[in-house]
């Protein structure tokens, strides 16, 4: 990457999994999930270019992740398992329970912060967990600091016996960083389960004994927290200085850069803590006794100040000077800045934002570039025809690319992974019971599905539920940067491992009415859809499963080639607008001043599936020979 | 030569190497063994959305730029540039990539004077698709930039990264382009 060997530009996320393998991990396990994805890659990557001899693996789920790695550090080993903050909201039984049992080798639990959110559902903050499991965690401000602290964090976790959750937020994640690079730790460590029913095994009474002791682990952690220098410390020694600022992660070095740019560095005390659970209380303490008042900054959520047992003189999300939602980027620590300094007549900071510019640039009535799918996506077809198919029905929907048929209108709830099933499931019982049964068409990914649709997709065929399924299969987890799945049957670090198609799953669930299409072919997935309603209706009828099965366009384009249908809009075109509104292919756009739609020829892949949306047929197939 | 602290904003659309122009000036920020820290879009905004990378080179913390602090914006895309111009700072600099650079908003480039901003655009996609790639606009914009002598960062030492960071078959177009883009600026 540079001429200058161990030091790089690496984004966040790389230089966590670089962290992993310098502290001599030997099993990494994830789900692909913003802002977490890049970590699996990485790893791969490192463990490739310095012979490592390390397990990587994707696995269909964050629940399964975390266990896979838990065995291994059950049996001895280093293990770290990453997703997404709202990944660990699917591990956290396993969490919850393994922080009872605790581990022998040391565990990295690493849960990537979405505040904003940017890529989505919630804007949870992972530490909370860590309260709520009592669990030890770490809150890394830059990438730097985060290969340091993974360090230290498998010495606390193999010490005392206790899986440790390090939480990056997205800024660090998909932050860049010059990092200076060490050599790995070789670990040898063969795997050796001692055998320990009481412990592996334990039943409520030795439940008990175990909370007793991970409280008294928590104790001690909190006292190696509370003399660590690294992870918490004071910045600036101001003596005069009467005001505090406690903070941490990408906030701590927000504030920096501001105070600096500011030049208010002497006004103020910081105290940076790297380690929010078990909070260093006595520290926290001792720093708010030497100020008269201290402004808690922390992204996202309140874990340092819920900690602090005497707030009178603390500041923060409780007295209203933080946002409780949202990002704290910079110009928003600016504000924060501004109302403490002015409040505590230290500053006066001009909250000076370009109203004028603002102003101007709203005028100009830019287009909102909203997220959409691919010129191409197979999904697009499918939404189209799964609307023209049945435009009265409920779509229940799911997490991925195709959150995108939003745009399409063929999407109308997205809660968590799994819910596009149970959601269907459910709505269909509840009109059952008032005897109006509606159409209901729910849509998953493959990779979706092999997360958590099987268990949703069996409760509903077990209780005589009946709806429409179709499985947009692209054959790859295409949203979140192209990771492989059981369907095509590659492992994360590109080795062969067994395909598990979906057929034999869906059929494995219950179901009886199961046909493939490939979604390109709209006329025929429309009448397809049509039968599938049938068979929800019939006397001996249930749940109707279509698998809409092409590769992704953008992973797969080499799937195109012999079967292009090159598409031209003719004079035919009445500038209606539809196939923009309605299609929102990237590659149809509308020419303004000759008021009709015209092709992009620089994203469009001739998928040829747009001659099916215009109602004047002004999208016609290139009569190649004709011309 | 680079003033010590530099702050960059880059902006574009999906699939137009805003990523690759931010690792050019990561790698010169490490050739000249300044501190260097940014932030990227990834995930569901990669999907044809709004691209913007921020670079800090020299001694910054945080890796996001604060609006209204940033030294120079390059923009691939004349709207992108528009939605990213808060970020500039009183005298800041910013080099767009636009077919008609006369089309931009007068009333826009007005408050941009008052603010000393200066502003160019240019036809970097032209230029760079003449010389066989669109994809190497970016390159052609912030050779651009380095040909008018208003940026701190030198012909040299940019190519030298282009050299290093370039993938073998496109190396000689890359630098091309870059050439080309230098040239334009300088008769600016």
């Amino acid at each position: 990457m540079s001429q200058h060997k161990d030091i790089r530009v690496l984004l966040g996320n790389v230089a966590i999994a670089r962290g992993i393998l310098e502290a001599g991990c030997h099993v990494i396990t994830s789900y692909p999930g913003t802002p977490s994805s890049e970590i699996m890659p990485a790893a791969v990557a490192f463990k490739k270019e310095m012979g490592l001899d390390v397990y990587t693996e994707w696995s269909v789920n964050e629940k399964v992740a975390y266990d896979n790695a838990l065995a291994a550090s059950i049996a001895g080993k280093r293990s770290a398992v990453a997703m997404k903050q709202v990944g660990l909201n699917v591990a956290a039984d396993s969490l919850m329970s393994s922080a009872y049992q605790g581990v022998v080798g040391g565990m990295l639990i690493v849960s990537c912060d979405d505040p904003g959110p940017h890529s989505s559902q919630t804007e949870q903050d992972s530490r909370f967990f860590a309260m709520f499991a009592k669990v030890p965690a770490y809150d890394p401000s830059t990438p730097q600091e985060a290969m340091a602290m993974i360090k230290d964090a498998y010495d606390l976790s193999e010490t005392f016996q206790i899986p440790v959750i390090f939480r990056p937020t997205i800024r660090l994640s998909h932050g860049k960083q010059s990092v200076r690079l060490s050599p790995p730790d070789i670990i040898e460590r063969p795997a050796k389960f001692e055998k320990d029913p009481g412990r592996w095994a334990a039943t409520p009474r030795f439940r008990l004994h175990l909370h007793t002791k991970l409280n008294e682990s928590l104790r001690q952690i909190q006292e190696r927290f509370e003399k660590d220098e690294r992870w918490n410390y004071e910045v600036g020694e101001n003596s005069e200085a009467n005001l505090g600022i406690i903070t941490c992660s990408t906030s701590y070095t927000v504030l920096t850069d501001l105070l600096e740019e500011l030049n208010l560095k002497d006004k103020v005390n910081i105290l940076k803590i790297g380690t929010p659970y078990p909070l260093p209380h006595k520290k926290v303490v001792d720093f708010i006794g030497r100020h008269d008042k201290v402004l808690i900054i922390e992204e996202t959520d309140v874990v340092i100040e819920s900690q602090i047992i005497d707030k009178s003189k603390v500041l923060g999300r409780f007295t209203g000077h933080i946002p409780l939602q949202g990002e704290l980027i910079p110009n928003v620590i600016y504000g924060i800045l501004a109302k403490f300094f002015g409040e505590e007549g230290v500053a006066d900071l001009e909250v000076k934002a370009d109203d004028e510019l603002a102003k101007l640039v709203q005028d100009l009535g830019l287009p909102v570039r909203r997220p959409t799918l691919c010129a191409g996506c197979p999904e697009r077809a499918a939404f189209w025809a799964i609307r023209r198919a049945l435009p009265e029905a409920i779509y229940t929907s799911d997490i991925g690319c195709y959150t995108l048929g939003l745009n399409l209108g063929a999407v109308d709830t997205v809660i968590d992974m799994g819910a596009g099933i149970t959601l269907a499931s459910g709505f269909y019982q509840a009109y059952h019971q008032d005897k109006n049964d509606v159409p209901i068409v729910a849509t998953m990914g493959d990779s979706t599905f092999y997360h958590s649709g099987t268990s949703s997709l069996i409760n509903a065929v077990y209780n005589n539920t009946r709806f429409i399924l179709v499985l947009l299969d692209n054959e790859i987890t295409a949203m979140t940067g192209m990771q492989p799945t059981p369907g095509i049957g590659i492992t994360a670090d590109g080795t062969e491992g067994r395909k598990i198609p979906l057929e034999e799953l869906v059929k494995g669930c219950g179901i009886k009415w199961l046909r493939n299409i490939d979604p390109y072919d709209v006329k025929e997935m429309i009448s397809l859809l049509k039968e599938a309603h049938a068979y929800t209706k019939s006397e001996d009828g249930g749940i109707a499963v279509i698998i809409a099965r092409r590769g992704c366009v953008i992973r797969y384009p080499e799937a195109l080639e012999g079967q292009e249908i090159k598409v031209e809009i003719t004079d035919d075109c009445d500038g209606c607008r539809y196939c923009i509104d309605h299609f929102e292919c990237p590659a149809l756009h509308f020419d303004e001043e000759n008021e009709r739609a015209e092709i992009d020829r620089k994203l469009c892949v001739d998928c040829g599936v747009c001659i099916n949306v215009c109602a004047q047929k002004a999208i016609v197939p290139v009569d190649e020979e004709g011309q | 030569m680079m003033r010590m602290k530099t702050q960059i904003i880059l902006a574009g659309v999906g699939g137009q190497g805003v990523l690759f122009s931010s690792r050019i000036f990561s790698e010169l920020g490490l050739k000249l063994g300044l501190e260097v820290t940014g932030a990227e879009t990834h995930g569901m905004s990669q999907r044809g959305g709004s691209v913007v990378a921020h670079i800090k080179i020299g001694g910054y913390q945080s890796p996001i730029v604060r609006g209204g602090t940033a030294d120079i914006l390059y923009s691939l895309d004349e709207n992108e540039a528009y939605k990213n111009l808060h970020f500039l700072r009183q005298g800041g600099l910013c080099f767009v990539n636009m077919t008609d650079g006369g089309r931009f908003d007068k009333n826009i480039r007005d408050h941009l004077k008052k603010k000393d901003i200066t502003f160019h655009a240019f036809d970097a996609s032209g230029m760079a698709i003449e010389l066989g790639s669109v994809m190497a606009a970016n390159i052609c914009l912030v050779g651009f930039s380095v040909g008018t002598g208003l940026v701190p960062f030198t012909y040299d030492d940019l190519k030298d990264v282009l050299q290093s960071i370039s993938r073998k078959p496109d190396l000689e177009r890359n630098l091309k382009i870059f050439d080309t883009g230098v040239d334009l600026g300088k008769k600016q």
